[in-house]
């Protein structure tokens, strides 16, 4: 749910007990009394998560043996999902479009996201104004504005192709075309997420110290080996930060393909050719319009491992990194309360 | 003299990028009005309508016919509060205990709620429709307060705002006037968390308010659906009238994007430092 | 905004107790209020009218109980069999379109309308669609509703412009099967260049697929769809694109509407529906230039449909009083004449109201062709696993559309099938 992170290897470090026995000299309880509150404290997630976490992503691994409508008998099939997976070319071709369009939005993205960050931290004025309008689109409700964009993009008489008709130079098929079809849906991401990613970026910026950039100038440093010496390499665990949380994002996209080519009346999902079927969108299909609930779990655990590996490169990648490079995880005491 | 004529330029040009930036970020907002207020006629025919007109009115009048506009908002408003509410609760409690309190088990408990961020709810997403399923609430409100009613990204968010936000003094006094664990929640930790409680908050909302993919598995009953189901489904119905379902899309925008203008230099300066915490 | 937590508390607590609502904490398994009958269908698919009866003046027959409907925009069968696997908040009655049998495996989940005496009205309806109603271990788990007996709909003029005779028995007589439509098809290019006899070349493999005995399953479960008489009918689909007889419009697509409007299809084979659907909808300017007549290849079935109650219901007793006063002969006429919904009970066909003249027909009695038409339909079964394999034919048949060789076309739609059935557990 929400922000994905990826946890720092980095056990927590037990605080000082505010739970000392009292002062007034009387005895500490026995352990249960005194621990119960915390317990009752923790309790909600931990029995929200056993019900609708552990326990469905047990009887899964159980659904993902089964053939079953949801709605009949179940019936054993052994392996047969996962090799139906492994040889359905639509399964394969929705990771190859869940990847092409991942990348297609996350470059530019990181990139746009960086050149934001830096003008926005140079910029004295106005800064409350462009933070607040660069957010705004990605608070707003993605269906509603993948409707607005799918309209734009529309083949015949789209504002984007009227535009390209109007510069004489011919429509592109947006909405039909293969890696047109891509394009759109990464276009969608990067718009509604590249103000939040420099919003995220700038904070990475502004916690760098300027005593490091006096030191550099003192050195005789130019702009350009400034920025590649230091502020790159100074901003990279925000970056990653950045990258992580995209390719997790990017991993689980649903609601652009969904919403701008909608279901239809054979089961087809994903537009022309299924060019835009992402891996979750090929999970809804299977599951809910096809109603194949055992595949659909296999199709889950296919996803889960597809997102370990890529947790794993990226745990490999942050693994690497200098822990206090930036200075903001550190800080403590009421700053930020006010 | 020339360092500053270098660093004005760079100034301009910094701004130059910004504003074409910020065109570009709002223009779908300004094209979506102009959609919502002109006929499918006007908006795409060559060269299309590229001001807002006459018909707002008239298109969000079809719209009320073609949808239970207020009952998905209704019911999308009740969701998200209630949600919201139940995160702040819960979450609050489980951080406050995490942050401050050494009781058995504590690191292996945290580091179970750290260890489900790594798990893509999608994954479960047919074993947790069928257990719905048992519990007979599909369809029904609860499907969508009771999974996400305590969350993993909420309690180690307001764990971290909490260990630097509350001083152990205080809930040594509290603990000295006599007050047990849920007092000092009360009385010591709430208060100062506030900040932290209106980000979380305001997230929260957001997040449920614009969730698409659960409601529109769970929720079954057609007379029963969130705002972003309700407004996909007038596209399904009516795809040829573009006006009226951008119009649709725009009235299920506006409440959001109020909200957000009202809270959001609080909850900007929030996102950054909690990302910084990772 | 200062907000006092205890006023929070209470605004909370509040939005938290009216998510849980009128229903209480237990679960309602059926939808509506105690006195309502649900009712989901898709648009068009009943009688606006009567169903808006029911709704205010309460069920004929069923005292104490009204009806409430719910049009479900979108893809039909996902909602449904969504809300049978949520296995609460489910209707009382549901409609199903032509493919009814892909709900008997799941048969237990509706009632068997034999339990409420259904077997008495079993004379009032057509044979062949009566027993698509029931399952093979005989259960009757749906009740008939429309029927979509084929036609060969014309345009007289653009015919005349051809040479072409325009009198109904003649032209029949002209085209009495595929091979004679075809050469119709060939005498039409004669005066119009573009001219085309269908959408696109899967249109002809459904409409003759209606023509046949048999689809793709026997009742026992044996796969035949790779039999003669299907693979002729592919290669038919398949001369017809190759003599360019086909506009290939994309199923789904407002091209198919385009090749009626423009008047480049000057007849097509279809079902009642399709008149509806296209010449009177798409091109309302050519009133009284259309006529039908019967279609080349023999009677044939192309749609129609079913309503089922769930086992779910709060009262299949009134459900079931609800959907034999629809679907009564007398109201079958009323949604004939109301929608174009073709009736199901031959009773209905002599009516005065369904031997009106038509004037978008140019006053031809229709009836005359679609009666005799309906009740020459054959029994064919239709297979749980159609659904799979229908999408597959369709797929490839559009393959072959757009190039792909017609042999490699057939072996690859085996292939896949094969495949498909063995993931079902079906051979």
């Amino acid at each position: 749910m929400g922000l994905a992170d990826a946890p720092r290897g980095k056990a927590v470090k037990p605080r000082g007990s505010a739970a000392k026995p009292p002062p007034d000299g009387s005895r500490p309880l026995p352990g249960w009394r005194r621990y119960w509150p915390m317990y009752t404290a923790v309790s909600p997630f931990f029995i929200l998560f056993a019900v609708f976490g552990v326990f469905p992503v047990g009887f899964s691994v159980y659904l993902s043996f089964m053939s079953w409508d949801g709605i009949g008998e179940t019936r054993s099939i052994g392996w047969d999902n996962y090799a139906y997976l492994v040889t359905d070319s639509d399964f394969w071709q929705s990771i190859g479009n869940t990847l092409i369009i991942w990348i297609l939005s996350t470059v530019p993205m990181v990139f746009l996201a960086l050149v934001i960050a830096y003008a926005l931290h140079t910029a004295v004025r106005f800064k409350a104004f462009y933070r607040v309008a660069y957010f705004v689109p990605n608070i707003t409700s993605i269906v509603a504005m993948t409707l607005v964009l799918g309209s734009v993009f529309s083949d015949s008489s789209g504002l984007l192709n009227s535009a390209l008709r109007a510069i004489n130079s011919g429509g592109v098929g947006w909405l039909s075309d293969p890696w047109a079809m891509k394009v759109s849906v990464a276009a969608i991401t990067i718009w509604r997420w590249v103000g939040y990613n420099a919003i995220i970026c700038l904070a990475g910026l502004q916690a760098i110290s300027s005593d490091v950039f006096e030191a550099a100038k003192v050195d005789g440093a130019n702009n350009r080996q400034t920025f590649f010496r230091i502020t790159l390499p100074m901003l990279r665990p925000v970056i990653l930060f950045v990258a992580v949380t995209s390719t997790i994002g990017g991993l689980q996209l649903f609601t652009e393909p969904q919403v701008l080519f909608p279901v239809d009346d054979n089961g087809n999902v994903g537009g022309p050719g299924g060019e835009a079927t992402t891996i979750v969108l090929y999970l809804y299909q299977q599951a809910f319009v096809f109603n194949r609930f055992g595949y659909g779990a296999a199709v889950g655990w296919a996803l889960f491992l597809l997102i370990a590996v890529f947790s794993v490169i990226n745990w490999r990648l942050i693994g690497g990194r200098d822990e206090d490079a930036i200075g903001t995880g550190k800080r403590k005491g009421k700053s930020r309360a006010r | 003299m020339r360092a500053e004529t270098a660093a004005r330029s760079r100034t301009i040009v910094g701004h130059a990028v910004l504003l074409l930036g910020v065109l570009i970020t709002i223009f779908p907002f300004y094209w979506m009005f102009v959609m919502a207020s002109n006929t499918t006629g006007d908006i795409f025919a060559y060269p299309p309508e590229l001001v807002p007109g006459p018909h707002l009115w008239e298109n969000m009048n079809k719209v009320f016919d073609g949808i239970d506009f207020w009952g998905s908002m209704g019911i999308t408003v009740v969701a998200a509060t209630s949600v919201t509410f139940l995160v702040l609760l819960f979450d609050s409690l489980a951080a406050f205990a995490f942050a401050k309190y050494d009781f058995p088990g504590r690191r292996v408990l945290f580091w179970i709620v750290l260890a489900t961020f790594m798990i893509p709810m999608q994954l479960a997403l047919v074993p947790q429709f069928v257990t719905l399923a048992w519990l007979g609430w599909v369809g029904s409100l609860k499907a969508l307060i009771i999974p996400g009613a305590a969350n993993a990204f909420g309690i180690f968010w307001m764990r971290q705002y909490a260990q630097g936000a509350i001083a152990d003094e205080l809930i040594q006094a509290s603990r000295v006037d006599g007050a047990g664990f849920f007092r000092q929640w009360w009385t010591v930790g709430l208060p100062v968390l506030r900040p932290g409680l209106a980000f979380l908050g305001i997230f929260t909302f957001f997040h449920i308010w614009n969730d698409y993919l659960w409601p529109l598995i769970v929720m079954t009953d057609p007379g029963k659906v969130t705002l972003q189901v309700a407004v996909q489904q007038l596209n399904g119905v009516y795809t040829t009238d573009q006006s009226m379902v951008i119009a649709g899309a725009l009235m299920s925008v506006i409440p959001l994007i109020g909200v957000f203008l009202i809270g959001s230099r609080h909850f900007i300066a929030n996102l950054a430092a909690g990302a910084m915490k990772f | 905004m200062a907000v006092s937590r205890r006023r929070l508390l209470a605004l909370g607590a509040g939005a938290a107790a009216g998510g849980f609502g009128p229903t209480g904490c237990g679960s309602q398994r059926t939808l509506g209020d105690p006195d309502e009958i649900t009712l989901w269908t898709w648009d068009r698919s009943v009688s606006d009218e009567l169903v808006a009866r029911a709704e205010t003046k309460g069920i004929p027959g069923a005292e104490g109980f009204r009806l409430s409907r719910t049009n479900i925009g979108g893809h039909f069968n996902t909602k449904v069999r969504t809300a049978l696997a949520g296995k609460s908040l489910v209707p009382d009655i549901i409609g199903i379109n032509s493919d009814v049998a892909t709900y008997f495996p799941n048969q237990d989940v509706f009632v068997d309308l034999n339990d409420f005496g259904a077997a008495e009205l079993k004379s009032r309806y057509l044979d062949w669609k009566w027993n698509e109603c029931v399952t093979p271990e005989g259960r009757m788990i749906a009740f008939p509703m429309d029927t979509g007996p084929t036609g060969l709909f014309y345009r007289t003029d653009l015919l005349k412009e051809a040479g072409i005779t325009t009198d109904p028995k003649e032209l029949a007589a002209r085209a009495p099967d595929w091979d004679g439509f075809i050469a119709l098809g060939k005498e039409l290019r004669k005066s119009q260049e573009r001219a085309v006899i269908c959408p696109n070349i899967h249109h002809v493999w459904s409409i003759r697929l209606g023509q046949l005995a048999g689809k793709f399953m026997t009742q026992d479960g044996r796969y035949i769809g790779d039999r003669d008489e299907l693979r002729e009918a592919f290669e038919l689909a398949y001369r017809i694109g190759r003599d360019g007889l086909s506009a290939g419009a994309p199923e789904g697509s407002t091209d198919l509407y385009g090749v009626v409007t423009s008047g480049r299809q000057p007849v097509g084979i279809g079902a009642v529906w399709w008149g509806l659907a296209f010449p009177e909808s798409a091109a309302p300017k050519t009133e009284g230039k259309w006529r039908v007549t019967d279609p080349p290849g023999g009677a044939g079935n192309v749609g129609g449909s079913f309503l089922a109650i769930t086992k779910y219901s709060k009262n299949p007793e009134a459900a079931y009083k609800f959907i034999t006063w629809l679907q009564s002969p007398e109201n079958q006429v009323k949604a004939f004449t109301e929608m174009s919904l073709f009736p199901s009970s031959p009773r209905s066909f002599t009516r005065p109201e369904m031997r009106e003249p038509r004037p978008f027909y140019g006053g031809q009695r229709t009836i005359e062709v679609f009666g005799p038409s309906a009740r020459q339909v054959r029994t064919v079964y239709k297979s749980p696993y159609d659904r799979v394999m229908d999408p597959v034919f369709a797929a490839e048949l559009a393959n072959v559309e757009s190039g792909k060789n017609v042999d490699t076309a057939w072996r690859d739609a085996q292939d896949t099938i094969e495949r498909e059935l063995t993931r079902e557990g079906a051979i």
